[in-house]
């Protein structure tokens, strides 16, 4: 763990950036059609559980990673094993989101550059950045941030003033029931993005003011949950849900709908463009938090002489990961929910609060 | 042992080694002898005979064998006064002083007969040179193992005149001169304050040059003050020329293009710097004073900003910012849209670009790389030239380069538009030292651009912006206010708040004890009498 500390507004920026990072890009929660806006709001108060799971076991042990406090807390050699599978979780989902981008650009823009190209340069920046320590990272935030939200805040004002918003598509609501709902919260929204927060649960120990980490994860999630549930509702009410469904890209689809005076038009580029700032604080997140589990768990002195080593690494596993972006994509949203997504993101930190919990009452009993 | 070893075994004790290495250096201390001809002889010798150094031997007494010699440096020091205040008074009172040398109160001299402002004893050679060398005037007398240094400092300098790179509308007209006397005391006619608190010292080993801080007690924070301090100290080199030898040797970062240290010619910056609890460096010598910490956001800040008022700073700061990112991806941007995304340009404008492009036979790379490397040759011969044929640039550049170039069909009208706006956006920065670093990023990103479009782009400007964060001036983070933010005192970044709002000096740059600069209620309004409303004045 490195000597650095991050301040509760930076803490919000990130988890903010990460959330929204690649689940502006991806086609999300459309099994539940026009109710999507729906299950990202009940996938959100998941989140919100989710997180106070995690800040829980933070508040016990302050001051140490969670690959440290497994150890503690289900005995050293169960602890380890379960640390690296955390590691490898970190790895596989950092290689899954270059992936996502990679494959955006390639799609949406550079239909001749190698794939294996174009996810090389991100990785390299993000190793650049990932080399100069977690507070680097946070203020890069700070100011990105700020770029991002200007930027949002245009685009939904083009959108609207367009005229091509139409409420109509998002109804009825609840067409089928409450069931298609739930069935898609718990199956994917839940996961992708609220319980990746998971993620936070390596960097709450850096936080300044432990007290307001609290706080500032339930705004955080809170705001992008909305922010996110706009968007959708925005591109299903825009394009339809049978448009949104087929398009790979569904936020590209709907800028790409914006036109003014034939003068702002295909505006999709500066989009995808930004976006990439987002999928930036998302990889570099979940690639700091491998980098920093492994120097943990393994005792190196100096994480960031891991980074290029790991950059290789995570580089084959991006391209290796699935065969072409269909199958990349229906394994993310659909395949590795249960057997990945719910034991990293909820039965393991559950069950961990538990036995912490009793312990912890054993201790003060004593 | 070999020197590798050595070398390692030093390396350990650098502390250690560096206080060996300067007593060695100072060599003891050779004190001054009674005899006014040996010590002459002496002078002679160390200064090589130099013809600059004037001795005038004086008789003093009624006897021939009391003499005293005035010693000092031509040129720099004011003759007029030494021959009023100095060399006539030893000649006209030859009772008086055979008087004291008979009482053998040779220390009442100075008091008695020297009318110049300071003059205080010298025992040691090592100091008595460096007075004599700093310009001081040396009086010797013979008998006395003491020598008196008198300051009668003069010579020709280059009077006060208008700042010429930092120029603005509004606003006083000095600018620092060369010489650090002058230039602390503009200031000082600016902060009447007795807590402006100077320290001086000398760096150079052979140069010796006048280092000065200048900080505001109790604005100023210890911490940096004490860094500057030690990092001044640390300093052990032949010559300090110019504060741009300070500047390089006590930076935080030295692998950055981005400056941070600010210098300024101004007073006026100078003093508001202080006051902002930075710690002023003068070197003499330097018309540039050198400012720490610096902050990102201070390289665009005009001093008229803090003089005009609110909004339009604010309109002109934005400006500034804008062209700065025009004149850092301006190019890049025009190669990305031509080569990679054609589609994002009007159908219109498409087709009028896509036609000018039609007869040039390069890439749009190459375009503009030759068009910028073409500007950047002009700028440099620019500055260097005789200004005698300085109207010769002006013609070359605009006909030969300018019209030649597309009517050859070598470059399309478009690259040279925005090569010219480029190059215009980048003397908009109020800070040279900064644009100077765009000039040179705005390259990289061409290559970026040409190599991967906006992709390229936005990775280089991802890079940038954490190059930027991760830059830290005399500790405090080079992006602050931004990053970290601090809404408190976002005030006087991009935007600028009027006066009366902004109630606190830069946190992380002043001292935390006093951090409020304005009383409560600063927001002027009109009297109550006056105008429409009447309601509520009964």
């Amino acid at each position: 763990m490195e000597k650095a500390k991050i301040s509760a507004y930076q803490l919000f920026v990130l988890i903010v950036l990460f959330e929204l990072g690649s689940a502006l890009l991806i086609p999300l929660a459309l099994d539940a059609k026009q109710d999507a806006w729906l299950t990202i709001l009940l996938g959100m108060v998941g989140g919100f559980f989710l997180f106070l799971v995690n800040y829980r076991l933070f508040h016990y042990y302050p001051d140490i990673l969670p690959t440290e406090y497994m150890q503690k807390i289900v005995g050293k050699s169960f602890g380890k094993l379960l640390a690296f599978l955390y590691i490898l979780y970190f790895m596989y989902m950092t290689a899954r989101v270059v992936r996502d981008f990679g494959e955006m650009l390639v799609t949406s823009a550079y239909p001749q550059t190698p794939l294996f190209i174009i996810n090389a340069l991100f990785l390299l920046v993000i190793i650049y950045t990932i080399r100069k320590g977690i507070e680097v990272v946070a203020r890069t935030g700070e100011l990105l941030f700020f770029i991002l939200f200007l930027l949002g805040i245009s685009g939904n004002i083009l959108i609207v003033i367009s005229g091509i918003v139409d409420l109509n598509n998002l109804q009825p609501v609840l067409e089928e029931g409450i069931m298609p709902v739930l069935k898609t919260t718990f199956t994917q929204t839940l996961y992708i993005p609220f319980g990746e927060a998971v993620v936070f649960a390596m960097i709450l120990p850096y936080l300044n003011q432990s007290k307001k980490g609290k706080r500032t994860g339930v705004y955080a999630l809170g705001f992008s949950g909305l922010a996110l549930t706009l968007v959708v509702a925005i591109n299903i009410s825009v394009l339809g849900v049978n448009l949104t469904t087929r398009s790979q890209f569904p936020l590209l689809s709907t800028i790409q709908a914006i036109q003014l005076d034939n003068f702002l038009e295909r505006l999709d580029v500066y989009f995808m463009l930004t976006l990439i700032l987002g999928g930036f604080f998302k990889i570099g997140l979940y690639f700091y938090v491998a980098i920093t589990g492994i120097a943990n768990l393994f005792n190196f002195k100096e994480p960031s002489k891991l980074a290029y080593p790991m950059g290789i690494v995570i580089l084959i596993l991006s391209i290796t990961i699935a065969s072409n972006y269909a199958e990349h994509i229906s394994e993310g949203t659909r395949f590795i929910s249960l057997p990945i997504f719910l034991p990293f993101q909820v039965i393991i930190p559950v069950s961990l609060l538990i036995i912490a919990f009793f312990k912890h009452k054993k201790k003060r009993g004593k | 042992m070999p020197p590798f070893f050595k070398y390692k075994k030093q390396k350990g004790h650098t502390d250690q080694s560096k206080d060996t290495r300067d007593s060695e250096n100072h060599h003891v201390p050779e004190l001054i002898d009674p005899s006014l001809s040996v010590n002459l002889d002496i002078i002679k010798q160390k200064t090589g005979h130099s013809s600059d150094i004037i001795v005038r031997t004086i008789i003093t007494g009624n006897t021939p064998l009391h003499k005293a010699s005035v010693v000092y440096v031509d040129g720099l020091v004011d003759t007029q006064a030494i021959n009023d205040s100095l060399i006539e008074p030893l000649q006209t009172n030859h009772d008086l002083l055979e008087m004291l040398y008979q009482q053998d109160e040779l220390d009442k001299f100075t008091k008695e007969f020297i009318s110049l402002g300071s003059v205080h004893p010298v025992t040691n050679w090592d100091e008595l040179f460096l007075t004599l060398m700093s310009g001081d005037t040396i009086i010797l007398i013979d008998g006395s193992n003491k020598a008196w240094s008198a300051s009668a400092k003069g010579g020709e300098r280059r009077s006060i005149q208008e700042p010429s790179t930092q120029v603005s509308v509004r606003g006083s007209k000095e600018s620092f001169t060369e010489s650090i006397g002058t230039n602390i005391a503009m200031v000082r006619r600016i902060i009447s304050n007795p807590d402006l608190w100077i320290e001086s010292m000398k760096i150079g080993n052979v140069t010796r040059t006048d280092v000065s801080i200048m900080y505001i007690n109790g604005i100023a924070k210890t911490e940096v003050v004490d860094e500057v301090r030690k990092r001044l100290k640390r300093i052990n080199i032949d010559s300090i020329l110019e504060s741009g030898y300070i500047e390089q040797l006590i930076e935080d970062q030295t692998i950055t293009p981005f400056p941070t240290i600010f210098t300024t010619e101004r007073p006026d910056i100078t003093a508001g710097n202080l006051l902002e609890g930075r710690v002023a460096i003068f070197v003499n010598g330097s018309p540039d004073a050198l400012l720490a910490p610096a902050l990102f956001i201070g390289f665009f800040q005009a001093v008229e900003d803090y003089y005009s008022r609110y909004d339009i700073a604010t309109a002109t700061r934005f400006i500034r910012v804008l062209a700065f990112f025009i004149s850092l991806i301006g190019p890049a941007a025009y190669i990305a849209i031509t080569t990679f995304h054609q589609e994002m340009i009007p159908t219109q404008l498409l087709i009028i670009v896509a036609a000018q492009r039609d007869s040039v036979p390069f890439p749009a790379f190459v375009e503009a790389i030759i068009m910028e490397i073409a500007f950047e040759i002009l700028r440099e011969a620019g500055i260097r030239m005789p200004k005698v044929i300085g109207s010769t640039i002006s013609i070359v550049g605009a006909l030969v380069i300018g019209q030649g170039a597309i009517q050859a069909g070598i470059v399309s009208p478009a690259t040279v538009i925005v090569v010219a706006i480029t190059a215009i956006a980048n003397f908009a920065t109020p800070s040279y030292t900064v644009a100077i670093s765009a000039r040179l990023i705005r390259f990289l990103f061409m290559i970026s651009a040409a190599v991967f479009g906006f992709y390229g782009i936005i990775l280089g400007f991802i890079m940038l912006v954490v190059h930027l964060v991760s830059l830290r001036s005399f500790g405090v983070p080079y992006m602050t206010p931004l990053a970290p933010f601090i809404p408190k005192n976002i005030g006087d970044t991009i935007i600028r708040t009027p006066l009366w709002a902004e109630k606190l000096r830069p946190r992380l740059i002043s001292s935390t004890d006093n951090p409020v600069r304005e009383g409560e209620n600063q927001k002027p309004t009109p009297p109550k009498s006056r105008g429409m409303k009447k309601k509520n004045t009964r």
